[in-house]
């Protein structure tokens, strides 16, 4: 990343950490928050839905990983980027993964809510939440700005942290992670181990009248969930012999994620059922959990409790690294001159990339106005065609710098990077044609941010001609080295 | 425009490599080209730059580096016809770069006619050398911006601050005491000034005979 941090000269995280950063981002919000919506779509195909955009977004984790090697900066798909492309295109790539990190924490943010408020339903300390969720138009309008409200706290909470203090060590990060995957894996084991499961109905495996096709805008939704190993990308500086670890760790983190996922996806469907998990909607996970975790245990009282804890947990941890890693986005492209330069400044005195956090959480605190779906879509939508870019910036690199020095080149070349483009347009094409029939305001404010893009990008080059401007640029701290 | 440079550095070698280090450190972007297989990996092992692989007098490679968003070009090669010919090259494939290039014999100076700049590494270390022969207590380090001198001190024996922490000493305003014994640290305010502990000092020309009583007697 040019010049966030500094670069230290010993390298902290492992190849364990910089694998449970990438880990950390993914399971979060996509798993606890999607699964409810993703049945809803596709019925018990939901696990067949997380299956496929595992192995579609492997073929983009190539890309990353090979670009990342041969390209020594922490500034994740968007540096890249600009190593290669033209002013125009580079913007875009930025102005996209900026929102759809954005959109990202709204969505984690919205996920949150209603896992919270079924921590508290749980203990008994608020009426059970509502029914219907957030499939049907709520019927009870009173649970709706609390969970609005809970998601809007959130934000600020996380946005406010990360304004005034430079982020916790990837260490933590591990902690988090391993917290997670375990609550995950104990859910696993009561879920295959109890009765329900016994019984458990994979048949009909897609919703009628939907059939196979009802896959694909499901997949589009979920995408999502597979969002967050690009982050290992984004700390590379950080690890310790990175051309070796930084490709292992987007492998590692990824195949252990699907693993992760399947697992849980397959419990979910087969103990709390389809459709019951599409009534949950986002508490999905949660409540499949509360239906079949021993009760009456000690402390927690509720074996389900633990579940819901760790969806509060979960999409809590995944907020934090999208506030982060929006900001560096912005930070990143205020570095290089394509936002107000004030955006790659650091704050005085907190240290952090004050104004680059601050413009995220505005586009953040927005987006959990909407519903959770939407967010889904619209956050999908965005990494799906950053992800296309990224796939095209490794052909570019191959075909105009054969002579770059690659640590790791990807097998096969170059049919994933073309794959992972025709895979990412497809699943992009049946999100556009989705949305154009269910949620057309998830497409209206796509194509907005869009076009406010590219209002940004002329009004800038604009003030850049004109020199006479009064533009302060960001000054590095220049120190003589001393040498002995 | 922006805060950060584009930088390519053609030859990855001893100067190459610490001069890119040094850059990347400050957060600028660097590419380096270099030919040899050995060093390539050497520098990717370091995670600094991007490396591109070949000879640095061919445009196609120069091309590759990026020549053509670059803001300066460094020729830090240990053949001074060399960098001569890849500087003259890349401001033939992008006029506005800055050139850089190194020289190894002081003659070389008159090649400021066709770059911007020259170095000569051997020379420079030759003043730290000849710095440290001589020993002195005082030395003058690089050359700084402005009037400000940055100078390497040794505390003397019986000076006025010798052995007090910085706290307990009123340096004039205009000196500022930068580092902690032996350069390690940055100097905080428990800092001592032990006697024959050397330290880096920043200072304005008005107060330094001030600053060298305080610290030398």
């Amino acid at each position: 990343m040019s010049g966030s941090q500094t670069r230290s000269p010993e390298a902290e995280l492992g190849l364990l950490d910089a694998t449970m950063i990438g880990m950390g981002a993914m399971i979060g919000a996509g798993i606890f928050v999607l699964t409810g919506l993703a049945a809803e779509i596709a019925g018990p195909a939901a696990i067949l839905v997380f299956a496929l955009n595992g192995i579609v977004t492997a073929f983009t984790g190539l890309s990353y990983a090979e670009l990342a090697a041969s390209i020594p900066k922490s500034g994740g798909g968007y540096a890249f980027v600009r190593e290669i492309f033209d002013d125009l295109s580079s913007f875009i790539m930025g102005w996209m993964l900026w929102f759809a990190y954005m959109i990202a924490g709204g969505l984690y943010a919205l996920g949150f809510a209603p896992n919270f408020l079924e921590l508290l339903h749980v203990y008994g300390l608020v009426p059970p939440p509502d029914e219907v969720g957030a499939v049907v138009v709520p019927v009870v309008d009173a649970g709706v700005p609390l969970a609005f409200l809970l998601a809007f706290v959130a934000v600020l909470g996380l946005v406010a942290l990360n304004a005034v203090s430079t982020a916790a060590s990837g260490s933590a990060e591990t902690v988090f992670t391993i917290v997670k995957v375990s609550i995950l894996v104990v859910f696993v084991g009561f879920g295959l181990a109890s009765p329900m499961f016994s019984g458990a109905e994979f048949q009909p495996l897609f919703p009628e009248g939907a059939g196979a096709t009802a896959i694909l805008p499901a997949m589009g939704l979920t995408f999502i969930a597979f969002e967050g190993y690009d982050l290992i990308t984004t700390v590379t500086e950080e690890v310790e012999n990175p051309r070796e670890n930084i490709p292992k760790a987007i492998f590692a983190s990824l195949i252990a994620t699907v693993i992760v996922y399947l697992a849980v996806v397959t419990v979910a469907v087969g103990t709390l059922g389809a459709d019951g998990l599409a009534d949950a909607g986002e508490a999905g996970i949660a409540a499949a959990a509360t239906s079949f975790m021993p009760t009456g245990l000690p402390i927690i009282q509720n074996g389900g409790a633990l579940i819901v804890f760790g969806a509060v947990f979960s999409t809590l941890t995944a907020l934090n690294a999208v506030v982060i890693a929006s900001s560096r986005v912005a930070f990143s492209m205020g570095r290089e001159g394509q936002l107000v330069p004030s955006f790659g400044q650091i704050h005085h005195r907190y240290g952090t990339p004050f104004v680059a956090i601050l413009s995220s959480a505005v586009v953040m605190l927005g987006s959990v106005a909407l519903p959770t779906q939407s967010a889904g879509n619209m956050a999908s939508l965005f990494f799906l065609l950053s992800f296309i870019i990224v796939n095209v910036a490794v052909i570019r690199l191959r075909r105009e710098r054969p002579n770059m020095n690659r640590p790791y080149e990807m097998p096969f070349y170059p049919a994933p990077p073309l794959i992972g483009v025709a895979l990412n347009l497809i699943l992009a094409g049946v999100l556009v044609e989705y949305l154009i029939r269910t949620d057309p305001l998830a497409l209206v404010l796509s194509v907005a941010w869009i076009l406010l893009g590219g209002v940004a990008y002329l009004a800038l080059n604009r003030v850049r001609a004109q020199p006479d401007r009064d533009l302060t640029d960001a000054d590095t701290e220049i120190t003589p080295e001393v040498e002995d | 425009m922006t805060s950060t440079l584009d930088i390519i550095i053609a030859g990855g070698g001893r100067v190459g490599f610490q001069t890119a280090e040094i850059l990347a450190d400050l957060g600028h972007d660097v590419t380096i080209i270099e030919q040899d297989e050995r060093v390539v990996t050497d520098i990717a092992d370091e995670w600094m730059a991007t490396v591109i692989q070949g000879d640095s007098t061919n445009p196609d490679i120069i091309e590759q580096a990026g020549i053509d968003q670059a803001d300066t070009i460094a020729a830090l090669t240990g053949e001074t016809g060399l960098n001569l010919a890849v500087c003259l090259a890349a401001s033939e494939l992008h006029p506005g770069v800055r050139t850089v290039a190194r020289i190894d014999r002081a003659a070389g100076e008159a090649y400021t006619r066709f770059v911007d700049a020259v170095v000569f590494p051997e020379r420079a270390g030759a003043r730290v050398a000849a710095n440290e022969v001589v020993g002195s207590d005082v030395q003058t380090l690089a050359d700084v911006t402005g009037t400000l001198d940055i100078m390497l001190v040794r505390v003397a024996e019986g000076a006025p601050a010798a052995g007090k922490q910085l706290t307990d000493v009123r340096f004039p305003a205009g000196a500022l005491i930068v580092s902690d014994e032996d350069g390690h640290r940055i100097a905080r305010s428990d800092t001592t000034l032990t006697p024959g502990g050397r330290y880096v000092v920043a200072v304005e020309p008005n107060v330094a005979d001030e600053v060298m009583n305080l610290m030398r007697g």
